[in-house]
Formats: C-alpha cells, structure tokens, sequence
C-alpha cells in the first residue's frame, strides 16, 4: 500500500526506499529516482533528485509539509490510509457540510432535528464580503451544527453534520 | 576466498543448445505460473465484482511493502490434480516485507471454486503454517473460503497432517510466541472459523466477511432460525458484541491498512547471528546458467559451473578437494550471508559420504547453513562397495543431514533419485525450503530403470508360462509404464503434490536463497547434536 | 528636520498591519516616542512588538475595534500622545474622528476635517473640481434630480459606470455598456450602496474603456504651499482592488505626465489642502478625468518615496507639527523607476478565496534597491478578520525592464510558509507580455482570467515537491528504513 500525499487537491501515490546509496522515490505509475535532503541549517538545504541538487525552504507542520522551492510556495499534505481509508466511508454513510472557503456565519437557518431536502440552506457565510449560502449535500436530518452566528472557520471546516434522512 | 574459475565455453555449441533449450524450460514455467495465477474463467471474475471483493493478488499486492519482492511458494501446487481446475490449489502463500517485517502471507483464492478447500489446499496452508513454526515467521491470513471441498473430505479432513494440523499448527505458533493476523474477506464458516478466532489478532471487513461455526442454512436447517449472514456473524456484531473479531473495517483496503498497521506493531524479532558480509553479484552471470545445465539429463556437469553462478563474487572455499571428489563440499556467501555447499558431481562413494557427513558437521558447529545442490542418481552400488562399507557410510551421511542444527536449504537442479535423494536433504529431512527446477526428477528410481525392472518382473512372469514376447508386445507393456513414471517423476508433479516449495527458474535460485535465508534466521539455531554415527 | 524639536514627542498610531510598522520606522527615526492601539488578535503582530507603547482595545469584531474614534483617543491620552496618525483606511478618512481628535488636543496628522469631508463625499468633489475647471468626466448625479437622474445618465451614452456616492475601494461599482441594462444595475447598485455604505445615493459618469488608473501624489503645508511628488500607475488591479502600483507611469508622454501632475497640485491647491494626499485620476486614449481624491497616506506611497528619496511619513509628521515644506516645485526630483507588489492571503487559482494559517517560515528578499513594508512576523496567526494584505514588496531601479527583473526576482526569493499567497500571480503579472510592454489598464486582469488561474501544471516541479514531502515526513521515512536491506536490493522482484 503506497503512502498518499495530496499536492494541489490531487492524491498523489508514492513509495520511498532506502538502499545502500541512499533513499530511492518510487511515484505510484510514474517517476523513480534517488532522492536525498542536504540540511544545511533549520529549515533550509539542498533537495538533490537524480542527482540535480537546488535550494528549497521547508517547514512541517504536523502532517503538512510546506516547501519553498524555485520562487514559489507549496503545501503538501501527508494522508494516512487508516484515516482516508474508514472516513472514505464514514462519510459516504454521512452528510457532512464542510465551508468551501474561511469566513464568518452570518446566520444558520436550521435546528437539531430538523429534516431537511438536498440543497436545502443549513446556514448564510460571509466570506470576502460575499454572502454564500451552505447546502444540504443530501437529503437528512440535522445531527449537529458546529459553528455559532458570528463564529469564524477555516476552509474544509465541518459546519454541520446530518445523518441519513430515512435510515 | 578464492574466485571460482569457470572452464564453460559460452560460444561452443552445446552451451548454445542448451541454452536454447533451458530459456524455452523457463519460458514455459513462467506460462504456466502465469496461467495458475491469473487466467480465470469470466463468470468467476464477474462474481468477484458482484461480491464487491478483490483478486486475491491485487489483496497481496496491497499488503505487501511497495517496492518490497514477493518470493511465491508452490505457485503450481495442484497442477496435474483435479482435472487442472484447482490452479494453486486455490492457495497463494509466500514470503514478503508488511510494514518492515518479514512475514508469511497464506491467502485463499476465492477466484478458484469460491475459495474451497481442497486436500492439496489443505497440504498447502499446513505447509505454510510449518514454514511458519521452523522460521518462526509472523503469519498473515487473508480468510475468504467457501470452506472444505467436501466430495474430497476422506483426504483433508481426518488424518494427523490434514485439516486439524491447520488449527494445532496456528495454537503452536502463538504458544511460541510468532504473532499472526487474520483478515476476514469472506465467510470463515465451521472449521475456517478457527482461522481468525486462533489468530493474535484478526479484522473483519463490513458485509463481505463473516466468522460463525454454521452459516444461515445450516442454522436454519438445525434449529429453523432465519438470520442473515451479517447479523449472524458480521463484522459490528463480532467487535462489539462477541469479542470475536477485534477491527471493524469499512472496505477490503481498509481492512488491509489496519492489518499492515498490525504488522507494524510486532516486536521486531531477534535474528540468529551468522557469519555476514556486504553482498556482492556473482562474478558470472547467472543467465549462463541456462547454457550449462545440460539439455539431456543423463549428461553430468560441473555443480562448481553451478555454484559460480548463483554465490557472491563467484568466490569458493573448497573443503577437501581432492577427496570424495564426486561430492563437492565448501563455503561461500549467499546475499552476504556464508553457506556451507553440498553438491553431486557424480554418484556418492563411501568417500564422498563421509566427506559430507563431516563437512555437516563443520558447518554445524560453525553455525554455518547448509545449501545442497541436489544432482543424484544414488549411491555406488557393487561387491566391492559393500565390503567396503557404503550402505554404513551413508546412513553416516543420513545421519549428519538428520541432525544438523543450522537450517538447511535444497535446490534439486537435475535427478533426485533413492536414497541419494535422503543423503542429498530432501523433503523429509527438513529443508527450511525446497525448490526445483524445471527439468528435475524425483523418484525411487530413474524412469528407463524403473520400466526396465518392472517388465522384467512382467517378462519372467510370462517365461515361467512359456510365452515369449516380440518386440513390439514388449514396447507395449514397457512404454505406458516408462509414461507414467517420467510424468510422475516430473518437476511439475512434484509440484503439484507439494513435494516441495516450489519449480525456481534457474536464474531466480539466488534471489530465492537470499530471501529464504532471510527468513530462516528468525528462528534460534539449536547447538549441534546428533545420533550414533555407525562407524 | 533634526534641528528644532517638534510640539509633540508621543504620536499615536491608529492602525495596524504592515502601516503601523512603517510609521513605527519613521517615529523612531525622528526620535519620537511611538503608541500603537491593537486588538487581541493582533496581540503577536510585530506592531505591538515594536512600538514604545501598545495599548489593547476591544470592539464586537476587531474591525470594529479600530473603527471606535472614543476609545482611540482615550488610548491617546492616556499615553500622552500629542499627535495622531490614522494610517489608511480604519478611520483616516473620517472627518468627525479628526474633529474629535484636534478637539482633544492631539495634532491629526493628515489634512482638515473640512478637507475630508469635502472629498469624502463624491458628488461635492466632483462639482468642486468641475468649477474649479480641472477636467471630470461627463456624469449624471442623482442628487441633482432623482426623477431625472436615469435619462440623464442614458444622455451621455454608453459605456457608462454606475456608483454609490459614499463608496471608496471599488464596491459597488458596476459597468453598463448596453443602456437597455441600466435600469438593472441601478437598482444593484443602490442596495449594495445601502449595504455597505449605509448611503444608496448614485452618481453615473463616462466610462473611459481600457482606463488606466493614474494617481497623483501631493503634499501641502498649512502656508498653503502645494507640491506634487509625481505621478502613479496602479492599473494592475483586480475587480477595483490594486494588486501592482509602478512610478513613472509607461503609458504617459512627459508633456501628459506634467499636465496631470500639475492639474493634481492645482486641485489640492484649490481646496487649501493640508499634509499628504492623492489625486486619482481616469486616463484613456490621451484624457484624463477627476476621480477622486484620498485624503491620506496611501497604500503604494513607497513606490513614490523610492524615486524621490522622500520620506512620506516624515514629511506628513513636520506638516502637522506646523512646519513649512522644506523643497519647492522645482526642488523634487524622480530619479529611476519603482515597482510595488501586494502581497495577500488569497488564492488566485481558486477564484481568489481568502486563506488562512500561521506564519511558519518568513524570510524578505534582501539586496540593492529591495524593500519590503510587511505586517507579519514568524508565528503569527493569520485569519479573515481583517483585509487580506500581509507585505508590499517594493523594488527600485534604473529602468522599467530592470524594475521589473528585480521585483521577480524579489518575490522568487520572498519565503512565506504556512498561509497560501497570491505570490504566484504576482510574478505571472510581472511576467505576462502586455505588462511588460506596458500596457496593462484597469480591465487587463479581468479580460485575462488565465494569469490568475495559472498555468499548466509542472511535473518536474511536482516531482520534487513529493520527494522533500517523502523525505521529511516520519512515517515514509520510517518505512523505507524498516524495510530490510536485503529485501530492499531486490525491489519488486517476483518469481
């Protein structure tokens, strides 16, 4: 089973080896090659692939690695199997309503219990000055909403949880 | 260590024939694995999709390290049985790296008859758990059989070394200590309910895999319950409920990443030390092999033609090399590792029988193991070797190969026939692994000689009626018997009998060394000990 | 400057961000005690860190915290701050604040309240600037006649644009090119005036098509000395926002640059304007018309300083303290050329959502003629709270070409770790063909959605980032190291 890696949204498969030379990439169907990291202070050093060695800035942060390289700035988000792997279908079994974007609530329109239709409004969120509306992504009840009026949130956070409408 | 000189003439035309005709060998074992591997009839495969489960070796692959290698055991096991529709016995096992560790992999392929056991099933998973309790590998199950064949049940179900030994050998291997995990894929239903249960630690899959001691109809037929499979032994009921089960997965690659986790958990063993070294390639190349190893059987060669090609910079410490000079004795190192080599370049003699037995015990007391390179027809045979002592000889010989400690390994690269095939560590003697290759023979005797015998036997019988026999009545009774025994003496029989582990293309042998080696040094080595050498 | 003392030695900072450091700087320079007010979540900002004084205010948001003048000014008393500095924004352009605060005896430093309110309010701007006979654009203002004011604004002819009269900053701003859609964006506009401004009141004007957007910036003394310090190009901007300011503008001849600069003084002139201010201006097709004018220091203000050697800050601290402008007219001098980048927590590629996370990594580009005016330090917290702009990036060279070389080169080696930028989208913008030649106008970015969006991906580029991802991350490295040798030499070998 080969370790995922999400870079821009995408899950990327990847596989690293050690050997007597040193350690060995394998992308899942794609690129091979040695692969090392020359740390030269905290944070900063040479990433030497196949051989071509150049600077990058680095920084982890739990499961995210931030990477400075060649003028621009990256994320790169470590995804554990065990947890992709059961929320895959955690959440096929659940309505989760995540925030496409960091903002504000402005109001939430439903109650614990309530029923509700897909598409229906759960909650208004201001974000860059735009009000958006949240939707029901399935029909089912409310089982909890997370957030308060006025609270703020990242993006991906979960805003409500509903459960299957008619079991 | 000196550096084996070849004398092969690579360009000389008999190597090329001979090559020519090894690589078609290989070509056609490689066809034939591929064949019991992967060709399935469509509606079996369309079943698979319908069940929601994956093929067996994509559940493999997925458990396995990337990158990691996979040394397959009896690819070809129920070969030439059951008409050739068991392909692997409906059994994959073998040997691979699971989050770092080495382990034993025993999977049921529900692609062939849904999974069933069948006696060579059976034979095949009661191997695997043997391999497991010498080398005191960690186990991993993927459960998913419709359970026994039962039209079959009089040869898997009754005996010692059948069904039950699969149970008796899983409470012997936690007694000592070698942690195995089970992954529900399928129903474990009566006795392969015993799998996971006696496994240290098993997951079940949501609403494919299921533990009970009787499945829905026959708790219906019993008691007249109605209950569905899950609800009767389901995944949510065993976790939360029984006990039985301990991880509840989502999906089989759920359930596969909460079995590697497992894996990660177990303590990393404590490996016998033996000599090593940084591993260097053969000198030569290993694909000479195939122009070496003769096109015709009865041909002799040089096992040092052999041993270059498959050991460490083709470097070779010759024990005694001017005596017992049919059986060549001495050391060289396998992946790094040193090995004490036995190997038939001729028939044993009372002095290449003794020769061995005490290079046996060298390496015994060296905590050297032991690699035989099986070429033998059998011993001397004759007035003069009789006085002599060979029958005493060889039990000495007989007696070493019993006794010793350190693991042993056997490749039969030609003939194995009687009791050379004792003195030479065969089956019986415990190799930790036995391989073949695609042109061996193993039998009581070669197929000319056995058909020889056996008409004479036929011939006098009806001399003593006063018939006499032409020519071609004479071919009659001898060919179907010479048929019969070159078919069942065949690597591919053998095989297929599970005889041993498994037909290695030749220029696979060193990889398959390494790997076995490997794996042989999870278990302690005994100090040496033996029995009465008849002097 | 370093001669007389000034009346006051504590100035109070009203703002926050990259702002309050700069004037931070320019306190400390002049020996001058700095004050900032801040709100909790601005508790790490480097502000609070490098001011003499920090003093913590609250408010239902923390916008609304440095928009409370009350409670601003009693931070400012009770430090002593004998003057005030409004920074952009928050209430720099708020004409009771600066009653209030010259009520209280602190100098405000920025121009009259009367000022203020005179170019705060749209519709008496213009008609200010319009009898004062310095070029406006053909407009219909409601005011003047609400039943009217539609068939007015269809008289001058398509294309038009739309604006709430108490709007600022781009909001509420609506184009119409086909008049039979201008009842529609009327009606928009108006309730996105109520919203935001609290004030739907319109006014339409000519809509210059491919407009650039030319400022100017002025400075006057209270002897009602006016100077102008040159002229700026801020057409790079995106739905009104300005992502990239540069001096001297590429589109102006020398004769055009001139007259615009001078009409500029001459309307500060006009309106007896005090302290630092700019003019805007619309430009197209050899016009240019009054837009408005800002009535503070403004955001791009260093890209000014860089080719003129002034120190803006300073200059708006001496005017305050009573003092005359030290240089004439024909005193300044611009030398060069100076390009300024905004750096924001957004993502361009995703439609310019805003982005949030903690400061991980910072490191400035550092070298000849680089400067960075930034509002964040290493581990601070950023979050939608307040507008999105971390840094400027501002670069000085010789010629327009080497600007632009040295301002890619600055935002390559610009390091932020851990808050998504628009970094990327900069430097496509300083790469882009039309930039370079330039010929940018304010609609450039819009009609060009493809340098936000970005460009193909780079596998190369990918590949490396997996393989230093790979390598510092435990569990991968873990696993490849468990894997024994052995087993490792032989890689996915089968039998």
């Amino acid at each position: 089973m080969h370790h995922r890696f999400d870079l821009d949204g995408e899950i990327n498969e990847l596989w690293l080896s050690r050997g007597p030379a040193g350690y060995h990439l394998q992308i899942a169907d794609g690129w091979s090659g040695s692969v090392a990291l020359i740390e030269e202070r905290a944070g900063h050093g040479r990433l030497v692939v196949d051989g071509k060695s150049e600077q990058v800035a680095y920084v982890v942060d739990g499961d995210v690695v931030h990477i400075h390289c060649r003028g621009r700035a990256y994320a790169v988000r470590y995804v554990d199997p065990l947890l992709a792997l059961a929320s895959a279908s955690d959440e096929a079994g659940h309505n989760v309503a995540r925030a496409p974007m960091p903002g504000v609530v402005v109001s939430v329109k439903v109650t614990l219990g309530d029923t509700v239709a897909a598409g229906a409004v759960l909650m208004v969120i201001e974000s860059m000055k735009l009000e958006t509306p949240i939707r029901a992504p399935q029909d089912g009840v409310i089982e909890r909403i997370h957030v308060r009026d006025g609270e703020s949130f990242d993006r991906d956070a979960v805003l409500a949880t509903l459960s299957q409408g008619n079991g | 260590m000196q550096r084996l000189r070849s004398l092969t003439d690579t360009r000389a035309d008999d190597f090329r024939s001979n090559d020519g005709h090894n690589r078609r060998l290989a070509a056609e074992l490689k066809e034939r694995q591929r064949i019991a591997r992967f060709v399935r009839p469509e509606r079996d495969i369309e079943r698979l999709g319908r069940q929601n489960k994956m093929f067996v070796r994509d559940r493999i692959e997925a458990l396995l390290d990337p990158d990691t290698p996979f040394l397959e055991l009896s690819t070809l096991a129920g070969n030439m049985a059951y008409d050739g529709e068991v392909p692997g016995a409906a059994q994959v096992i073998g040997i691979g790296i699971v989050s770092g560790k080495e382990v034993i992999i025993h999977a049921d392929d529900a692609s062939v008859k849904g999974g069933a056991w069948y006696p060579l099933s059976v034979k095949k998973i009661v191997r695997a758990l043997d391999i497991a309790i010498e080398n005191r590998l960690p186990v991993v199950h993927l459960c998913d059989s419709a359970g026994g064949f039962l039209p079959l049940q009089a040869q898997f179900f009754a005996d010692r070394y059948y069904a039950g030994r699969i149970f008796r050998n899983q409470s012997v291997l936690s007694k000592m200590g070698v942690p195995q995990v089970a992954v529900v894929m399928g129903h474990c239903t009566a006795g392969g309910a015993y799998i996971p249960a006696l496994s240290d630690y098993n997951v079940i899959v949501r609403g494919t895999g299921a533990i009970f001691l009787g499945g829905p109809p026959l708790v219906k037929a019993a008691t007249g319950e109605e209950v569905s499979a899950e609800e009767l032994g389901g995944a949510d009921m065993h976790t939360s409920v029984s006990g039985t089960g301990d991880y509840p997965a989502a999906s089989e690659l759920h359930a596969i990443a909460i079995a590697r986790d497992i894996v990660g958990r177990f303590a990393h063993p404590e490996k016998s030390k033996i000599d090593w070294v940084d591993p260097e390639p053969p000198a030569y190349d290993p694909d000479e092999l195939y122009g070496i190893i003769p096109k015709d059987p009865r041909v002799q060669f040089d096992m040092r033609e052999i041993i270059a090609r498959v050991v460490d910079g083709s470097r070779f410490h010759e024990y005694q090399p001017r005596y017992g000079q049919s059986l060549v004795c001495g050391f060289a190192r396998v992946f790094g590792y040193q090995v004490g080599i036995l190997a038939n370049n001729g028939v044993l003699f009372s002095d290449s029988a003794l020769k061995g037995a005490h290079f046996i015990q060298l390496c015994d007391k060296n905590r050297t193991p032991l690699l035989f390179l099986q070429n033998i027809t059998g011993f001397m045979v004759g007035r003069e070797y009789e006085r002599r002592g060979i029958t005493k000889d060889g039990a000495k010989l007989i007696m070493a190969v019993a006794g010793a400690s350190v693991p042993k390994f056997t490749v039969v690269c030609n003939g194995s026939y009687g009791a050379g095939t004792y003195g030479m560590a065969g089956r019986a003697f415990d190799p930790r692994f036995m391989f073949t290759w695609p042109q061996s023979q193993v039998s009581v005797m070669g197929a000319e000689q056995a058909a020889g015998v056996l008409t004479d036997i036929k011939l006098r019988q009806l001399a003593r009626n006063g018939q006499e026999l032409s020519e071609q009545e004479h071919a009659a009774i001898r060919d179907p018997i010479l048929e019969d025994y070159r078919l069942q003496s065949s690597a591919y029989y053998a095989t297929s009998e599970i005889w041993d582990d498994g037909i290695l293309d030749p220029v696979d042998t060193r990889n398959a060394l390494g790997i076995a080696l490997s794996a042989s040094l999870n278990a302690p080595i005994a100090p040496p000990h033996y029995g009465v050498f008849r002097m | 400057m370093a001669d007389s003392s000034f009346p006051f030695d504590c100035v109070l900072i009203a703002n926050r961000g990259e702002i309050a450091v700069r004037i931070i700087g320019t306190l400390r320079k002049l020996g001058l005690r700095s004050v900032v007010v801040y709100h909790e979540v601005d508790a790490r900002a480097p502000a609070v860190a490098l001011a003499d004084q920090a003093i913590a205010i609250s408010g239902r948001t923390p916008v609304a915290a440095y928009l409370d003048g009350e409670q601003i000014i009693a931070a400012a008393r009770s430090a002593g701050a004998g003057a005030l500095h409004p920074g952009y924004g928050f209430l720099s352009e708020n004409a009771a604040f600066a009653r209030s605060v010259e009520a209280a005896g602190i100098a405000f430093i920025g121009p009259s309240a009367d000022a203020i309110e005179l170019m705060g309010d749209k519709i008496r701007a213009r008609n200010f600037v319009a009898r004062n006979e310095f070029p406006v654009a053909p407009s219909a203002i409601e005011e003047e006649d609400p039943a009217t004011f539609v068939e007015r604004a269809r008289a001058i002819g398509a294309p038009l644009l739309v604006k709430p009269s108490a709007g600022g900053g781009g909001k509420g701003m609506r184009i119409v090119r086909d008049l039979s859609g201008l009842d529609d964006a009327v009606a928009q506009a108006r309730s996105e005036g109520q919203r935001y401004f609290g004030d739907g009141r319109l006014y339409i004007e000519r809509f210059v098509e491919q407009p650039r957007h030319i400022e100017v910036q002025v400075l006057g003394d209270a002897f009602g000395n006016v100077v102008h310090l040159f002229e700026r190009e801020c057409s790079v901007q995106r739905r009104f926002q300005k992502i990239i300011e540069e001096t001297p503008s590429p589109a102006l001849s020398a004769q055009t640059r001139q007259k615009i600069c001078e009409t500029a003084a001459g309307i500060a002139r006009a309106a007896g304007y005090r302290n630092a201010g700019t003019v805007e201006f619309i430009y197209g097709r050899g016009e240019f018309y009054f837009l408005e004018m800002n009535t503070r220091l403004q955001v791009e203000h260093p890209v000014t300083e860089m080719i003129t050697g002034l120190d803006l800050v300073a200059e708006q601290i001496a005017v305050a303290a009573g003092r005359r402008l030290p240089f004439a007219q024909g005193d300044v001098r611009a030398h060069g050329h100076a390009i300024e980048a905004r750096l924001y927590a957004e993502a361009p590629e995703r439609n310019f959502s805003p982005t949030t996370g903690k400061v991980l990594a910072l490191r400035y580009p550092q070298g000849e003629g680089v400067r960075v005016d930034s509002g964040i330090a290493q581990g601070q917290t950023i979050t939608t709270a307040f507008d999105p702009m971390l840094a400027k990036i501002v670069v000085h060279a010789t010629t327009r070409d080497e600007a632009i070389a040295r301002a890619r080169r600055a935002i390559e080696e610009f390091v932020l770790l851990g808050c998504e930028t628009n970094a990327a989208f900069l430097a496509r913008i300083l790469g882009d063909q039309g930039f370079k030649a330039g010929e940018v106008h304010t609609g450039y970015l819009d009609e060009n959605p493809g340098i936000a969006r970005g460009g193909s991906r780079d596998t190369d580029a990918e590949t490396r980032l997996l393989a230093l991802a790979a390598l510092l991350t435990r569990p991968v490295r873990d696993a490849a190291d468990a894997v024994p040798p052995l087993h490792a030499s032989l890689g996915s070998w089968r039998n």
